[in-house]
């Protein structure tokens, strides 16, 4: 096993229309790596942990690009970078949620390049899985981090399957509060698919994260207007303020109304291989104050289920905080 | 004392450089036919290589050789092996190099190399090899002994041999309890003074176990080199922190003339402790571009660079403390078991070095015991030894003040040593010690009497902490040598030998020299970074002590060059010595000015009077990597080179403290630092932009260590989970306070020429300790008894949850 | 195409990932082709013999308690093979609890089935002695309760069932339960072996399966799923496959 860091050798694509994206992904199936910002690309094939016969980039499409209002609220190209996101103002004044997920991505460096595509389809950080080892995940038969010994601070508290890996995505949880359709365009056509159904776990499919097969770009990000100026709660604890993966997030999108809860769709990240959706809170805090007391009466029902591993029980009551925060309506 | 330059800010030449990104590394150099050598890593924790089948690597076109350990001097454990072979030692141990005309033909042809290993029984945890019965890291033990025996060749290892200790099931558990191992053999021991006797005396007394993890180097500029020859010479482009004082070592590891070694090394990205000295892998590259008679690169990528870049040696610990009713510290009893990886030795004895300059014990007792595991090898990283133990000690310290009803800044004024203070096992003296004023100075700046009088809630769900914490580093040594030339033309090259490891202490001690030539700093040219620029046999860059170190070095060489003037101008115009002065950049008879010469004229006078004022001869003590600088620039001025030997007695400490407060969130266990003051005892202050530097980036670092840096092992199976800087977690710009606020206590160490002292390593140590108090204080007293203490050990804290990991672990948390 | 697929353990060595998947496409589609020959020359080739008559007295064959093992048994193994083949061919369920808890249930019930069979069954009746593998090359020779076919199949199956369940168990033991976590794997090639045996025996189960489901569709063998259903199988059918002095039943 030695270190490597030299892109290897591949054939690079740069279709310029989706459709030619499309027949060139299809033409190399799973031999074919799609690419945008490369912030969950070049990692991988540099280290040699994962390889691709071509890299198909995504970067000339121009339809893949800006930030349009539409009907029924926004449409977000694929190609949008988080930077863009996080500083557009139309984002900002009504989905306010997902530019404040949005900024809390890695570093500057990282966002001004990475896409909302790219972090949303992004692979699991689970460092056994990154050093290139034939766990579960890379389709081998074992779990690392899952052991007596493992070393699993950041991994799953629920729904683990074998893999005990985490959504590493801010964005994702963002996008499923929000009720996010995502576009995905193929051979056979445009399926649009909820942000909720998009993330797949491993009792589906353990060496995916999201259900884009090959030969399946997704090309933009929809949101309804049916969250537009809700009120919104994002916070993501890491251990380092900046150029760090969660150890656990909260989205949460509120209709209140006179000070009561009348709906919300509160989403953690983290905490296991999707973005988790807190029903049990949700339908709890329904035509409730949002304020202490409510906070207060959720008490542990966010980790009333979870099944901690090793290092990472700490999980249980940062969620449940985060939780209390996001109904309390202030820090 | 007023100074011409000593205290004043100036731009040291290599800045616009490092902006602009013109300054160039190792790896920026190029040669015309150079190839690249990239290295094939150990998969496996511990063994043996079987057999290297290359056979598939080197048929592939553009491959041009392998380098194995059978193309380097035999070495024996624990001597740290550019490529292991007998003893495979930890997982991403350099087993051999391949180089081919490109890097990717490098790396295709690494993965075409079968390597056969035989499997041994590994182990990551330094009290699992210390148990009885439990497995070793070495075939032959676990333990470094000394003994008298030759250096292993090519390594810089030396006396060193591996052998076993083991505790009993019942002292290991006993340890990991926090409590004394009972009759538990240790590796070194020392005590001063009557322990028992002391302790007696304390009305105050506590004992808790402690933990520390050892951090990667994590250098920013990975340990690539670049090597060739011509002409029978070997020029080298490397990274090293020091530069002269390598440049032997390095020699010695290709088994070359020392003349015939060019070392190149104008700038260094970090070393922080692991550059230090010329290391295991230099050898492969100026060995492999002799054998393949090309240019050779070999590239260290960044996962390598945490595999043999080295770590700070993780402890777990034992302590005892006494408080007389006094407040002053009465007796220490402390143990500690050090993690030495799989090289290199622990600093226990350095952190117990740090106790006992700190609080100056009137009596106490060290045991301690380096153990080896099959992790990534060990060596020197800021403050080794005292900077860990500054952590976890400022925080039991607090508890022990606390108990004792004693304010805790008063109760370290009280301990601080003074000019008179002792240290270590011999209790020897200091050059100076300012550390009562410091204290003074800091809580002045921090307002400690006014913080620490506020509430610590500040809302439902934060709280504040207030700490306080000392670093200490000894900051000098001596006997290294000075060399000036002075053109015709009047420019004043202050040639250093000292290393360029980006603090710009390299420069800082030239002012020195400038400081007692009374010349203007524009006619100032620094020469450094390329031997064959002639530079003097200067100090290491390490221990922080180059600042008391090179401006003595600078200040003898200025003095002796000084010396010639006057001797020049006395030939001139008669008179003695005495009659002569200097100014304006001018030598000349004291009682009539007008009757001189410039320093230019000098020099040219110099040239034609030859002998020793043009370095046509030199003084017999200067090193022979000096006399060969001198040699080379025999007749183009005036030179004046010298060695110090100007008096020196007792450790020269720098020491450094800081106060902390932060705003912590019971929530989620984050925290910000609303104020950092720090005050450095580092003697008179050269360069106040310089320490400011230090000072701001060793307290960045500080924070780091005590709360973010990660070193995790899996223990089932000895894989290293740092591989990239964003695993490795050091804090980023948004973990760090906007303004910190620091300042030197700026009065003269007596030593020093211009009264400097280092301040490197103190500046890290006095943040961590000062962080790690705050924590205990924000939480009701509460101690980790360990660094680092992360977001989640916080939230398991506050949620009593009990999975805070009580075990001693140095590679896990 | 590979018969074994390898990976690179946790240090670098190569060793067994498992069976190479491949072939349950081979195993698919040869039992195909096997199944369709037989069909095609039963329909065409095959001499006709008329089938007797169901009506008439009936004449108890399977205890209500083993047809209700018997279809547990079969539902747990289709289960346990279309969980186990689903992420292989791509379908995306929430396969794996479904998959143990099937495991699980076809253990219980061939405990069950053992005990019963040799303290309250006929257990004689489904031995394969050597005077059976005359059967199948002499007409006049009729079989008591069980044919050799059925015999072979039974014991096909249950070697099978075994090696499933054996390796199944193993693998089960590996990954957190209710009632465990998953250990550490000392030993990663160990594990592969065993993932390799369970494959086999999962593609063997899966031909077997195919088989035994072809021949219990079979319009001449169909009155013994009716008899697996129903319990019963008439006098006429007894008297024209079975020799009523190996097989008295009730």
């Amino acid at each position: 096993m030695s270190s490597h860091d030299v892109m290897p050798e591949m054939s690079l694509y740069q279709p310029v229309r989706v459709e030619d994206a499309i027949g060139i992904a299809n033409q190399f199936a799973d031999r074919g790596w799609l690419v945008g910002g490369g912030q969950d690309t070049y990692g991988w094939l540099k280290d040699r942990a994962k390889s691709a016969d071509a890299l198909i980039d995504l970067k000339g499409i121009e339809s893949m690009r800006g930030i349009t209002e539409t009907a029924d609220g926004i449409e977000i190209g694929a190609l949008v970078t988080l930077t863009e996101i996080a500083n557009n103002p139309l984002i900002k004044e009504r989905y306010a949620l997902l530019s404040q997920a949005a900024v809390k991505v890695a570093s500057p460096q990282i966002r001004n390049v990475g896409t909302i595509a790219g972090n949303v389809s992004q692979d699991v950080r689970c460092w056994y899985y990154r050093r290139g080892l034939n766990c579960y995940r890379a389709g081998g038969n074992l779990c690392y981090a899952d052991t007596p010994e493992g070393m699993n601070r950041e991994h799953a508290i629920f729904n683990a399957s074998r893999c005990v890996a985490v959504t590493p995505s801010d964005t994702g949880p963002a996008l499923v509060a929000l009720e996010a359709q995502m576009v995905i365009d193929s051979a056979s056509g445009q399926r649009v698919v909820s942000a909720e159904d998009f993330f797949v776990g491993p009792n589906v499919d353990i060496t995916h994260t999201t259900v884009l097969a090959p030969g399946d770009i997704l090309t933009a990000v929809r949101i309804p207007a049916k969250w537009a100026n809700a009120q919104f709660f994002f916070e993501k604890v890491a251990d380092r303020n900046a150029w760090d993966f969660a150890l656990v997030s909260l989205s949460a999108a509120m209709r209140v109304n006179n000070g009561v809860i009348e709906e919300s769709r509160i989403v953690a990240g983290a905490v296991q291989a999707t973005p988790r959706r807190l029903t049990s809170v949700e339908q709890a805090v329904r035509g409730k104050a949002r304020d202490e007391a409510t906070a207060n009466s959720v008490g542990n029902l966010a980790s009333r289920d979870a099944n901690p591993l090793n290092y990472n029980h700490f999980k249980m009551p940062l969620m449940d905080n985060l939780v209390k925060r996001a109904l309390r309506g202030q820090a | 004392m007023t100074y011409m330059h000593i205290g004043k800010d100036f731009t040291p030449p290599d800045v616009e450089g490092k902006v602009t990104g013109a300054a160039r590394y190792a790896e920026d150099f190029k040669k015309d036919g150079m190839v690249f050598a990239r290295m094939l890593t150990s998969p496996i924790p511990a063994g043996r290589v079987v057999n290297i089948d290359a056979s598939a690597a080197l048929a592939m076109p553009g491959v041009v050789g392998i380098f194995t350990a059978d193309d380097l001097p035999p070495s024996a454990p624990p001597a740290n092996p550019a490529l292991a072979k007998e003893y495979v030692t930890y997982i991403g141990q350099p087993i051999l190099a391949v180089a081919a005309e490109s890097d990717l033909i490098a790396e295709e042809a690494l993965a075409k190399i079968v390597v056969e290993y035989q499997r041994r029984p590994f182990v990551v945890d330094p009290l699992d090899t210390l148990t009885e019965g439990g497995p070793d890291p070495y075939p032959m033990g676990n333990t470094l002994i000394r003994n008298s025996g030759e250096a292993a060749a090519g390594t810089t290892a030396s006396g060193t041999d591996v052998g076993r200790i083991k505790w009993s099931i019942d002292q290991v558990t006993a340890f990991r309890n926090g409590r004394e191992p009972t009759g538990a053999e240790f590796g070194s021991e020392w005590e001063y003074g009557d322990v028992a006797a002391r302790f007696a005396e304390c009305t105050t007394v506590i004992e808790e176990p402690f933990v520390t993890i050892g951090q990667p180097h994590h250098s920013l500029e990975s340990r690539t080199s670049m090597a060739y020859w011509e002409n029978g010479k070997c020029y080298f482009h490397g990274s090293l922190q020091s530069h002269t004082v390598g440049h032997d070592v390095l020699a010695g590891m290709l088994e070359i003339d020392p003349a015939n070694l060019v070392f190149i090394n104008e700038n260094t990205g970090g070393g922080f402790g692991s550059k230090i000295f010329p290391y295991p892998n230099m050898a492969i590259t100026g060995r492999f571009a002799r054998q393949l008679n090309r240019p050779v690169q070999l590239r260290i990528t960044r996962a390598e660079e945490f595999f043999i870049g080295s770590a700070r040696s993780g402890m777990q610990g034992w302590i005892k403390i006494g408080l007389k009713d006094t407040g002053r510290v009465g007796a220490v009893d402390v143990i500690i078991v050090n993690d030495a990886g799989s090289g290199g030795g622990g600093s226990g004895g350095s952190s117990a070095e740090h106790i006992s300059i700190m609080f100056q014990p009137e009596a106490m007792r060290f045991r301690g015991v380096s153990m080896y595991t099959n992790t990534t090898p060990r060596g020197a990283q800021r403050g080794p030894g005292q900077n860990e133990m500054a952590a976890v000690l400022a925080p039991m310290m607090d508890k022990a003040a606390n108990m004792a009803g004693i304010d805790r800044v008063a109760f370290r004024r009280i301990n601080a040593p003074r000019a008179d203070g002792k240290i270590g096992e011999r209790q020897g003296g200091l050059s100076s010690s300012y550390m009562p004023e410091s204290i003074d100075k800091a809580a002045q700046m921090f307002n400690w009497e006014e913080k620490i009088a506020k509430p610590r809630q500040i809302s439902a769900t934060k709280v504040r902490g207030i700490g306080v914490g000392q670093g200490f580093h000894t900051a000098g040594s001596n006997g290294y040598d000075g060399l000036i030339r002075i053109a015709p033309d009047g420019t004043i090259y202050l040639h250093t030998g000292v290393g360029n490891l980006g603090t710009y202490s390299y420069a800082g001690i030239t002012r020195a020299a400038a400081e007692a030539l009374q010349c203007n700093w524009d006619n100032c040219v620094i020469v450094h970074g390329n031997e064959a620029l002639n530079l003097p046999h200067s100090t290491y860059q390490g221990g922080s002590n180059t600042m008391f170190t090179e401006t003595r070095s600078s200040h003898v060489a200025a003095l002796d060059i000084i010396e010639k003037m006057k001797e020049i101008a006395m030939a001139e115009f008669g008179g003695t010595i005495d009659d002569y002065s200097i100014g304006g950049e001018r030598v000349f008879l004291t009682s009539d000015s007008s009757k001189g010469m410039s320093y230019g004229e000098a020099a040219q006078k110099a040239i034609e009077m030859g002998g020793k004022y043009s370095g046509m001869e030199y003084p017999d003590n200067i090193h022979r990597t000096t006399q060969r600088s001198v040699q080379a620039m025999q007749g183009t001025g005036l030179i004046g080179v010298a060695k110090d030997t100007l008096p020196r007695e007792g450790a020269v400490p720098g020491m450094a403290i800081a106060f902390v407060e932060i705003e912590l969130d019971t929530e989620t266990g984050k925290f910000d630092i609303t104020d950092y003051s720090a005050v450095a005892e580092c003697g008179t202050v050269v360069h106040p932009q310089g320490l400011s530097q230090a000072m701001n980036g060793g307290g960045v670092w500080g924070f780091g260590m005590a709360a973010y840096e990660r070193h995790v092992y899996d223990p089932q199976n000895g894989l290293p989970a740092n591989v990239g800087l964003y695993q490795s977690k050091p804090p980023t710009y948004l973990d760090v306070p906007v303004t910190m606020n620091t300042a030197g206590m700026d009065l003269p160490d007596p030593q020093s020429p211009v009264g400097a002292k280092g301040i490197g390593e103190p500046a890290q140590g006095c943040a961590v300790a000062a962080l790690m108090s705050a924590f205990t204080d924000a939480l009701d007293g509460h101690l980790f008894n360990r660094t680092p203490v992360t977001a989640d050990m916080i939230v398991n804290h506050i949620a009593q949850n009990g999975h805070n990991t009580g075990n001693l672990k140095t590679n896990t948390f | 195409m590979e018969i074994i697929r390898y990976r690179r353990d946790v240090w670098g060595e190569e060793v067994i990932l498992g069976v190479s998947w491949d072939l349950l496409w081979v195993i698919a589609v040869t039992a195909f082709v096997l199944l369709a020959a037989h069909a095609i020359f039963m329909a065409a080739l095959a001499k006709k013999k008329a089938m007797p008559s169901a009506q008439g007295k009936r004449v108890k064959r399977h205890e209500g308690i083993d047809r209700a093992f018997h279809w547990i048994m079969a539902g747990s193994v289709l289960v346990l093979i279309f969980t186990g083949i689903a992420p292989i061919i791509g379908l995306r369920i929430s396969w794996l609890n479904i998959h143990w808890i099937a495991g699980l249930i076809l253990s219980f019930v061939c405990i069950f089935h053992t005990i019963r069979a040799l303290f309250w069954q006929d257990f004689k009746s489904m031995l394969l002695g050597p005077a059976d593998f005359k059967e199948p090359f002499d007409e006049t020779i009729k079989p008591g309760k069980y044919s050799f076919e059925q015999k072979g199949m039974h014991w096909a199956m249950t070697v099978l069932v075994i090696a499933v369940i054996a390796t199944g168990i193993t693998l089960f033991l590996h990954i957190d339960s209710p009632w465990w976590d998953r250990p550490s794997v000392d030993n990663e090639a160990t594990l592969g072996v065993f993932f390799l045996l369970h494959g086999i025996s999962t593609l063997g189960l899966i031909a077997f399966t195919a088989i035994h489901i072809y021949f219990a569709v079979r319009p001449e063998k169909r009155f013994y799923t009716r008899s697996m259903v129903q319990g019963w199988i008439s006098e006429d059918e007894l008297k024209a496959n079975h020799d009523t002095d190996k097989w008295k039943p009730e």
